[in-house]
């Protein structure tokens, strides 16, 4: 099965935010040219212009590029691939300083969704995460982009951060909906190892957000959101009928796809590849003519269907137990009917007979039973 | 040059003795340096702790034997065998086995402690066997000593002459030539035959997978040479010595040894059990008339269960626990099993420090993963038909209805302390239901308190809390005196209504309400939470008298998982997964092994 889906890594941000462990580097512009040209060098790998359907570009942040830098970005991508027709094409935007002429460029290259960094309507929250956008600058991000054509919007959101209540998250959520986007993601923060955020917890200085809390913010979202008619189709992802991201989807159904940029990961013929998460080093290797991959991790037959149990389960239809069968070639109840039986038992996972899906319940407690297939 | 044909004469057999830390295998690094025996490149201190364990803690846990040549004044020279032994409470018996391999004991005291617990111990103990004993003030370079009221305790407590007493410092190595001509001139040569039947006695064991079992012995009577026919003469077994050798301090080969000569040989024997400290050692084709006295079995203090963490190793448990025991003849291992935790082993120690140093030897040298239970001592039962036992695992306690009496062992516990603790100490023995028997004062500052207690109330942590208590300046010895009835009553536990029988203690009815809401409290910590409420109880006979509840998880949810955070996450997950394989799968609950200790912690607060 050759990929159709193509994933870039832009790894640019004006400042790193407490909480972001990506792979990035904040405040070195400078290093952009090089970027460029070394991504240039890696997509010399493939070979001839290959055929995809979904095209995304994530970060950092891709629209902190200065436009020249952001065209020249697309033409390097886009002379080695085609996007087939109902092509899906992505790019994560930041709502501060999204120029009028950066959307431009993004029209301009057929980009067709994006998917906003909005984090939250509240000035405390977004003063916290460290964004510097204010909810206005939102709402006219969202108003830009469409008067451009890109219609397809998605607003990210984060619950959870540090001193946020229920009520500012419902507002949230509320201000959201009012801009009647057909995508919402909504994330739990995260504490991730090596972020300033988790340093600050250790410290005593930032208190996590408490478990009570936190689930009943992801009940509010699991409950506002349908109601606007953006159904729950994963875990943190909401989307009008028809507007789910094809290009996530492809993650969770297991299928392959190439990645370039720094850190960036691909799953080629069954095995899993993440470039070396440095910049630096990403670029150094590239300039010097050897291969960018930090990590490979093949994956037995079993692996992989473990695998695909694992992030099928992210999907609120679930695991079609023909599908699983036919792409992995084991039956699900041989691999993991007792832990579906257990799971199903204590009402976490529902099992229809064709599918096994995870209950309401279960999605509040997603990883424990996840982990059990593994 | 060898050691040939020693004249006893020129031996002397000797151990250095002493309070914990007073700098007994400083001393041996000293006279190991002065006579060459080894070079001032190869030393490192405390150069005999070639243990991990005791590297890592800074204590002798084994006791070492070295010969050492030594050229003295007069011309001639010598042979010392020197035995440096450990100082903690835990191996009482190793110095006492080493005392009777020797005609001499140089006693150290520190010379700013003085006499501590262990002193007055082990002093008695060389009395005992009438050793001639070298008082020996060490460490007179500290800058602040008591050198003038240390030699008064070593008059007024052990009641040794004061005048005969060497003052040096072994880390600086002053007065070292004091202590030779004390030994060659104090200690009184062995007194064997060398054409005497021989009569060697056994003193410890080892088992290295090249050489298969070294053999540690003391020769009394007669010769031991290589090619001989020798025999063990209680176990029975016979053996060509293939090798004979001498610890200098590395295993070095000789041709024979004679009369109060110390070293080791070889049989090429691979079976570990063919051998037992305390055994004699003859010549099959002269064997002497009848066996040395060897050693009185080493009573255990505390006992726990240690089961493989995997099932699938319990044999190689046992074979770890069987070669550990060749170097370690002072703990015991019956085979048990549990509902909780499968086939297993209840071990016994000498006591705490002597479980965690076995436990840390067959999970660092042996590589087993071990679950242990919480430690208890021995109990005694009288039932209402007349029979008396002793149970050593609390799931061995029978109904209550069919017993009479519950029994107890009791220590007399002494302990020395700064004046101004006593009055501290003697609430915590009151608390902990100690009986006051004597108070005697040494010197101005000074005092010996002894008491009556339960082992149980002193065996886990009371050295702990003396230390704390008193600054650390409190050091306490006990010996178990007996049995006394008293009011216990057997505790389970209960997770998620189940019993878990490796969870059960035996306790005192009085604290048992406390014990078990403390205990219930510390699973509580060391559990984590699974995908359903874990209610955990604490009862007597079935009557709970503690609860509390592990809530079930309520959120856990990574909330992305694109691309790149697929194998992050899996390999996450598959770490935690892991780390459950190292916990016991109980019902539906995992429990982790630490939990099965953590009985052990629960007594206070
Ligand atoms: N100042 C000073 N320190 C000493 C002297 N002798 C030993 N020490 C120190 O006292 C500590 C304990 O010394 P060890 O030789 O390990 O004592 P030990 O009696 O063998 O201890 P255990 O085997 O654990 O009973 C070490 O830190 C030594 O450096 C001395 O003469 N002077
Ligand atoms: S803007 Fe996004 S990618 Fe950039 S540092 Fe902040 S969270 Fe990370
Ligand atoms: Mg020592």
């Amino acid at each position: 099965m050759t990929y159709r889906s193509v994933y870039v890594h832009v790894p640019f941000c004006r400042h790193r935010c407490g909480y972001c462990d990506f792979t990035l580097v904040a405040g070195r512009d400078d290093l952009i040219g090089d970027y460029l040209d070394a991504l240039d060098l890696e997509l010399k790998r493939v070979e001839g212009v290959v055929e995809i359907d979904t095209l995304f570009f994530g970060g950092g942040t891709p629209t902190h590029l200065p436009p020249e830098a952001l065209r020249r970005l697309f033409e390097i991508v886009l002379s080695r691939f085609r996007l087939a027709s109902g092509y899906e094409f992505s790019v994560e935007a930041n709502p501060a300083n999204l120029s009028l002429e950066t959307v431009d460029v993004l029209a301009q290259a057929g980009v067709n969704r994006v998917s906003l960094g909005a984090q939250s309507f509240d000035s405390r929250s977004l003063a916290m995460l460290e964004r510097d956008h204010r909810a206005e600058d939102i709402e006219l991000a969202v108003r830009w982009l469409r008067r451009q054509g890109i219609a397809n919007l998605s607003l990210d959101l984060i619950f959870g951060v540090p001193g946020q209540n229920l009520a500012e998250w419902r507002e949230t959520i509320r201000r959201a909906i009012e801009l009647q986007p057909p995508h919402v993601s909504a994330y739990g923060l995260t504490f991730e190892k090596g972020t300033a955020f988790w340093t600050r917890r250790q410290k005593g200085q930032l208190e996590q957000a408490d478990e009570e809390l936190e689930r009943a913010m992801y009940a509010v979202a699991m409950e506002e959101l349908p109601a606007a008619r953006l159904v729950q189709y994963e875990l943190s992802n909401y989307a009008h009928a028809g507007f789910e991201c094809r290009h996530n989807a492809m993650y969770w159904s297991g299928e392959p796809f190439e990645a370039f940029g720094p850190g960036a990961a691909r799953l080629i013929d069954g095995v899993r590849q993440t470039n070396h998460r440095s910049v630096f080093t990403w670029i150094k290797r590239l300039q010097s003519g050897e291969s960018p991959v930090g990590e490979t991790d093949p994956l037995t037959a079993e692996g992989r269907a473990r695998e695909l149990i694992f992030v099928g389960l992210r999907r609120t239809s679930g695991i079609d137990r023909r599908i699983f069968e036919s792409r992995t070639s084991l039956s699900l109840d041989a691999l993991a009917g007792g832990s579906i039986r257990r799971q199903t038992s204590l009402g976490l996972l529902e099992d229809t007979g064709t599918h096994i899906r995870l209950t309401r319940e279960g999605r509040f407690v997603a990883d424990s039973v996840i982990a059990e297939f593994l | 040059m060898g050691f040939r044909r020693m004249d006893p004469q020129y031996i002397r057999n000797f151990s250095i003795i002493a309070h914990i830390d007073h700098g007994k295998s400083t001393l041996a690094d000293q006279l190991l340096l002065k006579t060459g025996a080894i070079t001032q490149r190869e030393f490192h201190e405390q150069i005999l702790d070639d243990l991990d364990v005791e590297r890592e803690r800074g204590i002798t846990v084994k006791a070492r034997t070295v010969a050492i040549p030594y050229k003295h004044t007069d011309g001639k020279t010598y042979e010392l065998n020197l035995i440096d032994t450990p100082g903690h409470v835990d191996f009482h018996y190793e110095v006492n086995r080493s005392l009777a391999a020797c005609e001499g004991a140089l006693l150290l005291v520190d010379a700013f402690q003085g006499v501590q617990a262990q002193t007055v111990a082990n002093a008695y103990a060389a009395i005992d066997v009438n050793l001639a004993i070298i008082p020996v003030v060490n460490k007179i370079d500290l800058p602040v000593t008591r050198v003038d009221e240390v030699l008064e305790e070593i008059e007024s407590i052990l009641g040794l002459d004061p005048y005969t007493a060497l003052k040096v410092s072994a880390k600086k190595g002053i007065n070292i030539d004091d202590v030779f001509h004390a030994i060659v001139d104090r200690v009184p040569p062995p007194s064997g035959k060398a054409d005497n039947a021989l009569q060697a006695l056994v003193f410890d064991s080892k088992y290295d997978s090249f050489r298969g079992v070294i053999t540690y012995i003391r020769v009394v009577e007669g010769t031991v040479r290589k090619g001989q026919q020798v025999q063990f003469m209680r176990g029975g077994t016979m053996h060509q010595v293939l090798d004979v050798g001498q610890f200098r301090p590395r295993m070095t080969p000789v041709e024979s040894l004679g009369p109060g000569q110390v070293g080791f040989f070889l049989t090429g024997v691979k079976e570990i059990d063919k051998i037992n400290v305390g055994d004699t050692v003859t010549d099959v084709a002269r064997p002497a008339k009848k066996a040395l006295p060897g050693y009185k079995k080493p009573k255990q203090m505390v006992f726990c269960g240690m089961y493989p963490t995997d099932s699938n190793d319990f044999e190689k448990l046992r074979d770890e626990l069987q070669r550990l025991s060749l170097n370690d003849s002072s703990f015991s291992y019956f085979p048990e099993t549990s509902d909780a935790l499968g086939f297993g082993y209840r071990c016994g120690f000498l006591g705490m420090l002597h479980m965690e140093i076995v436990q840390q030897r067959l999970e660092k040298e042996q590589d087993v993963d071990l679950i242990q239970t919480a430690p208890n001592v021995t109990y005694e039962l009288l039932l209402r038909n007349g029979d008396v036992f002793t149970i050593d695992n609390p799931q061995d306690v029978p109904d209550p209805s069919t017993i009479d009496e519950f029994r107890e062992p009791i220590a007399k516990v002494s302990y020395i302390l700064p004046k101004a603790y006593i009055g501290p100490i003697m609430q915590l023995c009151e608390e902990r239901r100690g009986t006051y028997k004597t108070t005697e004062y040494m010197g101005s500052e000074r005092a010996q308190l002894v008491y009556e207690m339960p082992l149980a109330e002193i065996v886990y942590d009371m050295y702990d809390k003396l230390k704390s208590v008193t600054s650390g300046y409190g050091t306490m010895d006990y010996e178990v005196i007996g049995f006394l009835p008293a009011d216990l009553v057997k505790m389970d536990i209960m997770v998620k209504g189940e019993k878990v029988d490796a969870l059960s203690t035996i306790t005192h009815r009085s604290t048992s309400a406390r014990r078990g809401r403390s205990l219930c409290k510390r699973l509580k910590e060391e559990i984590t939470r699974h995908q359903f409420e874990i209610p955990i109880q604490a009862a007597i006979g079935g009557k709970v008298i503690a609860r509390e509840t592990i809530s079930a998880l309520r959120k856990n949810v990574t909330a992305k998982c694109y691309g790149g955070d697929i194998t992050r996450k899996r390999k996450l997950l598959e770490k935690q997964k892991e780390g459950k394989k190292r916990m016991k799968q109980f019902g539906s609950v995992e429990i982790p092994q630490k939990a099965f200790l953590s009985v052990l912690s629960a007594g206070d607060e």
